[in-house]
């Protein structure tokens, strides 16, 4: 466990600003280079921003991957790919569970939605963890145990994420009659932006930790 | 005992406080005017000079090309009314487009109309008509042929058919031996099933289709032109409503059918006057052209706002009046017209209509008719120009305009004491009457106005004086139309407030009862109660609000039943996320979620029959599988069965395995299989796969479900006394008494219920039945070790949430939703073929509220009870019943929050345009449903403790 004691805040803002590269990146090249947006070509949109943000999550998480003596990065990265399709098989059902619409015309927004899903929630954790029992309790019993600097990285942005769909999924029945009230434009917006919230807060969350615990060492 | 009352008592001090809340609120906010069923007739007597009767005295020569029966109130201006009803006819479509700021792409289309008011002023004019809302076209109908102001709920004896009981224009018409032609919208046969000599009806709820109607009304309207077997003929166009509904003002195929009725009525108006000579056809005729209401750019209407409110009315007479009629006419609203002519308009009130229209016709006025008879409709019918007064009054040589002014001023006599009956009637009659001050102030304008008349105008000729009664009469129907309005159109502010004060007022006391209860457990008992759990009270709390928020907006109460399942969803996510975290993961949580997925797309079915009109979804789903899908038709007719019966087998397991029943399980059973296999035969008798016997076929339809409402009837009572009888030897656990207490109440219940919901109702009540066990399996942390070692209960806050989401999920899932036409009607009549307004209203409630709130309620011991082994300690008994108190608290809360959401949301969307369409009937969907909500707590603690 000797990796994950080394992050500071400054290590993961670097690493989330990497990520947020990767996705402000894809987004550039979708406005610029194909002029497509999330509203006028929202199943392309998603297809590249999965296919240039999942090589930057899966990378920068492998890097941080537990017991990296035993661990090699390329099994990591294997790992973190064969997460991405049951982070979003998990992501849509849970979408199809709240009301997200299903039918032919959706199916490939829901893909590509539920994919990106699984790189902001469940690839960074497949990642670093893998198939470890206690990796994953120590990442879902956060409350139970002082949390370790690693866990809050991996936590906050799928949190973020998560919160930001289900709020990004309330303007959806309201009669403004906009086109970025479809499914999955603004449960898509509301997503990312939970997700670079939840990065931006993590440097400053470890920040907050590290001195609450040099004040509890004093 | 006294415990017992002790818990019992804040339940009814909640349903008093929701009482008081509700009546104080509603007298506010639903104005209600009751119909009265009196009817006006050609030989009431009037106070007022009548001409003919007493010209008929002075001179038999009088009105002798006449039939003497035909004369009444006034005398007959015109022969002939063609009525030509555009719906939703915004005033900028026929206005010119000089009156207003802007020229739209809608304007100046009408041109036929506008070129005639402004050739000829004198006998053609276009009016602003104000409607009053509610400006939707059924209550606009009615307010127009029935003169008076319809309100939301008006008080009468029409239940689901909306015929009106009221006196009214088309009554008075065929009484007095008009023949009436109609064509177009269904909506008028609604209205008058069977006044019409004729009627050219064209189904007008599919609102895609623009053009059925309209040239349905096209291919009657000009061959009927022609003939003579008619008097008053009423073509009502609905394709600009349509339109706008559809694609909005601002669009092309609005232009297209604004084109399209140019072009008809300049046809219209070449037929009537080639044959407006001497002699013809349409010597006499009047024309009138107008909207029903308006309508907003995007097509809406229903509220009050200006330009629903706001339509068109033009009128033209065949048979111009006398160049005089121009002193009568308003001249202050005249503008430019495109070719350089003045063009002057008027401003009428839609309320006037049905007293022109019957002081032109020389019928009496509608009995509950508060309009006056506009003057400048009536002086632009030549026919009320006809010098005849001069024979009565020839000791004084007036001139034609002044002769005009005493036949108006004995116009507005009748008019007057027509009106005054009414009040007087209505104030006497209704259920909620006027105000006795306003009252007494109209009774003084109205003999004010009486003694003027015969002191000054009987005999004189000054127009000065003439003009002075007319505004005598003016002032007093002016006040009474005033008083009227604020009757039955003006909300009570101070009411509605007191009313929500008291509702918010309940809530703090629930919520303090809550904590108190919570005190008591913390006290004696040593346990944390409901809070022991912040993080799930927090959430719990935080879904109730969401969804009471929701109702702030009209999109949201649309969407309430995906809303409701997205909430449901949710609590689903949150129970397995923490159930991951603390690794007790049961197989309940997923199975939740999956019935979830079911539950919501049941409910885009159940919704999807909202906009159609669901009559003609189900004949539609029912045609396409006629075409060789036998197969599956047979299916659709067994599966209901063959869920039913594993119900029954569920049932059966159940209560043979609890044993606190002794004796009684037999008698349940029974009772119970019994009527679900009566189900069955009533359902077979209704399809109509099997050929059955005639004789049987009637005993299925109507004997068996009363059979099943009286054993269903029978085991309530059964119940309640076995446990009174129960509850003096308590033999064993409190906990299984009160859960065997439990499944018999809602034995008792699941026939009825079941019947009314039809074939989809067994398939929601297994969806229920499990949902509701996943719910009761998923609780957190409900039986813990109190810190005297000993074992309490204690609630969990998301499931008493989920339970009242499920409830509401299930609302809509079985196809209902919070308007009237979401009321499924058809339920009242399973088992009756005729209408009574007690049984099937009960049955329509049990219907529309079963799984709503009366199944939930009766069922909420069961999430307390039913996780619980069966421990016989006595302070588990004294905590269960403290528990129960809070449950059924905390529910009654849930359903209290959410109601004053609705009532906050109604009194700030007052205005709205949909508050007639959708917030007031979602508004008495609550308020019922929570008073029906307290009754039914009531009840149940009465019950079980």
């Amino acid at each position: 466990m000797g990796s994950s004691a080394e992050i500071g805040p400054s290590k993961a803002f670097t690493l989330h600003l990497l990520c947020s590269l990767g996705l402000a990146a894809a987004y550039a090249i979708a406005r610029d280079v194909f002029s497509w947006s999330l509203v006028t070509h929202p199943a392309p949109t998603l297809r590249l921003l999965f296919v240039v943000h999942a090589p930057f999550v899966v990378a920068a998480y492998s890097a941080l991957r537990r017991e990296p003596d035993h661990c090699s990065f390329l099994k990591a990265v294997g790992r973190g790919l064969l997460a991405i399709p049951f982070g979003a098989l998990l992501n849509a059902f849970g979408a199809i569970v709240l009301g997200a619409p299903v039918g032919i015309s959706y199916l490939p927004k829901t893909i590509y939605w539920s994919l990106i899903m699984s790189l902001f929630t469940f690839v960074p954790a497949a990642c670093v963890v893998g198939s470890s029992r206690t990796g994953w309790q120590s990442i879902l019993l956060v409350h139970s145990k002082p949390i370790e600097e690693l866990d809050c990285m991996i936590i906050l942005p799928a949190y973020g994420a998560i919160i930001g769909a289900w709020l990004g999924a309330w303007p959806m029945p309201l009669d403004w009659e906009r086109p970025w009230q479809e499914w999955p434009i603004c449960v898509t917006y509301g997503a990312v932006t939970g997700y670079l919230t939840g990065m931006l807060v993590t440097p400053v969350f470890i920040l907050h930790m590290r001195r609450k615990a040099r004040v509890k060492d004093d | 005992m006294a415990e017992k009352w002790r818990m019992i008592r804040p339940f009814f001090l909640i349903l008093a406080l929701h009482c008081l809340a509700i009546f104080l609120y509603t007298r506010g906010f639903l104005l209600t005017r009751t119909e009265l069923s009196s009817f006006s007739h050609c030989s009431d007597a009037s106070p007022c000079s009548h001409p003919l009767n007493s010209t008929s005295h002075s001179d038999p020569f009088r009105g002798r090309d006449r039939d003497h029966d035909q004369r009444c109130w006034t005398r007959p201006a015109v022969d002939r009314v063609v009525i030509i009803v555009l719906d939703a006819l915004r005033y900028d479509f026929l206005s010119p487009s000089t009156f207003f700021e802007e020229k739209k792409p809608w304007m100046d289309k009408l041109t036929v109309l506008q070129r005639l008011a402004a050739k000829e002023p004198l006998s053609a004019r276009i009016f602003k008509a104000i409607a009053d809302p509610p400006t939707t076209s059924l209550q606009r109908l009615k307010g127009l042929t029935t003169g008076g102001l319809p309100t939301f709920i008006d008080v009468g004896n029409s239940f689901g058919a909306p015929a009106i009981v009221e006196d009214n224009l088309i009554h008075q018409m065929v009484q007095n031996g008009k023949r009436v032609l109609m064509m177009g919208d269904d909506t008028w046969l609604q209205l008058f099933p069977n006044h019409f000599k004729t009627a050219y009806p064209y189904p007008s709820f599919n609102v895609k289709d623009l053009d059925t109607v309209d040239n349905g009304v096209i291919k009657h309207l000009f061959p009927s032109l022609y003939q003579d077997d008619w008097d008053v003929l009423i073509a009502h166009f609905l394709g600009v409503d349509h339109a706008g509904h559809i694609f909005g003002v601002d669009s092309m195929p609005m232009v297209q059918k604004l084109e399209q009725y140019n072009s008809v009525l300049e046809k219209v108006v070449e037929v009537l006057k080639d044959q407006s000579g001497r002699g013809g056809l349409h010597e006499n005729t009047l024309l009138i052209v107008m909207g029903d209401h308006g309508q907003t750019l995007n097509g809406d209407h229903g509220g009050g706002t200006a330009e629903e409110v706001e339509t068109s009315f033009f009128v033209m007479s065949l048979r111009s009046p006398p160049p005089y009629v121009s002193s009568i006419l308003d001249h202050s609203t005249c503008k430019l017209y495109l070719e350089g002519e003045m063009m002057c308009t008027s401003s009428m009130q839609q309320l006037d209509f049905a007293a022109t229209l019957a002081a032109l016709l020389g019928i009496p006025f509608p009995y509950g008719s508060i309009g006056r008879v506009n003057p400048e409709i009536y002086a632009l019918s030549g026919g009320t120009w006809d010098g005849q007064w001069t024979e009565m009054r020839n000791q004084e040589h007036c001139s034609d305009l002044e002769e005009w002014m005493q036949n108006y001023i004995n116009v507005l006599c009748i008019n007057s004491w027509q009106v005054k009956r009414y009040i007087d009637m209505y104030s006497s009659a209704a259920v909620i009457g006027l105000p006795s001050e306003d009252l007494h102030h109209l009774g003084e304008l109205y003999t004010q106005a009486q003694a003027n008349l015969s002191n000054s105008t009987s005999s004189t000729c000054s127009a000065l004086t003439l003009q002075r009664q007319i505004d005598a009469y003016f002032d007093y129907l002016g006040s009474v139309a005033k008083l009227a309005r604020s009757a039955w159109t003006e909300f009570n502010l101070i009411l509605m407030g007191a009313g929500l004060f008291v509702m918010i007022l309940s809530i703090f006391i629930q919520l303090f009862t809550i904590l108190r209860v919570n005190n008591l457990l913390e006290l004696h008992y040593l346990v944390p109660g409901i809070t022991s759990n912040p993080f799930r009270l927090v959430s719990a709390l935080a879904l109730v609000v969401i969804r009471a928020a929701s109702f702030l907006s009209n999109s949201y109460i649309l969407e309430e039943g995906s809303v409701a399942s997205f909430l449901l969803g949710t609590t689903g996510i949150l129970n397995l996320w923490s159930s991951i975290r603390t690794q007790k993961f049961t197989i309940e949580e997923p199975a939740f979620l999956f019935l979830n997925i079911f539950v919501r797309f049941g409910i885009m079915i159940g919704q999807s029959k909202k906009g159609v009109g669901s009559t003609s979804l189900n004949a539609h789903f029912l045609s396409s599988l006629d075409e060789g899908y036998t197969v599956w038709l047979i299916l659709l007719e067994i599966l209901p069965i063959l869920v039913l019966s594993l119900l029954a087998f569920l049932l059966f397991r159940w209560i043979s395995n609890s044993s606190s029943w002794r004796g009684f399980k037999y008698f349940y059973l029974v009772g119970v299989v019994g009527t679900y296999m009566l189900i069955v035969f009533h359902w077979i008798s209704e399809s109509n796969l099997l050929a059955i016997p005639l004789m049987l076929q009637d005993m299925g339809k109507n004997f068996a479900p009363r059979i099943v409402y009286a054993i269903g009837f029978g085991l309530l009572v059964a119940t309640m006394l076995c446990q009174n009888v129960n509850q003096k030897g308590r033999a064993s656990s409190p906990i299984e008494q009160i859960t065997a207490a439990t499944v018999a109440m809602l034995c008792a219940w699941s026939p009825t219920i079941l019947i009314l919901l039809g074939r989809q109702g067994p398939l929601v009540a297994l969806v229920y039945l499990l949902g509701a066990w996943c719910i009761i399996k998923s609780q957190r942390g409900v039986q813990m070790e109190a810190k005297n070692g000993k074992e309490a209960l204690v609630n969990d806050p998301i499931s008493i949430a989920q339970w009242s989401l499920l409830g509401v999920c299930f609302f809509f899932y079985t196809g209902h939703w919070c308007t009237f036409d979401g009321l499924r009607y058809g339920a009242a009549f399973i088992g009756f073929d005729e209408f009574n307004i007690v049984r099937q209203g009960l049955l329509l409630a049990i219907d529309t509220f079963g799984v709503l709130h009366i199944i939930p309620i009766l069922s909420l011991p069961l999430i307390v009870t039913l996780n619980h082994c069966y421990s016989k300690h006595s302070q588990v008994k004294a905590n269960l019943f403290l528990v129960l108190t809070q449950v059924f608290m905390s529910y009654g809360l849930i359903t209290a929050l959410t109601t004053t959401f609705t009532i906050i949301c109604v009194t700030i969307q007052r205005r709205h345009l949909m508050v007639w369409g959708l917030f007031a009937p979602k508004y008495v969907f609550d308020v019922l449903g929570l008073l029906l909500t307290d009754v039914f707590i009531c009840f149940a603690s009465l019950y079980y403790y």
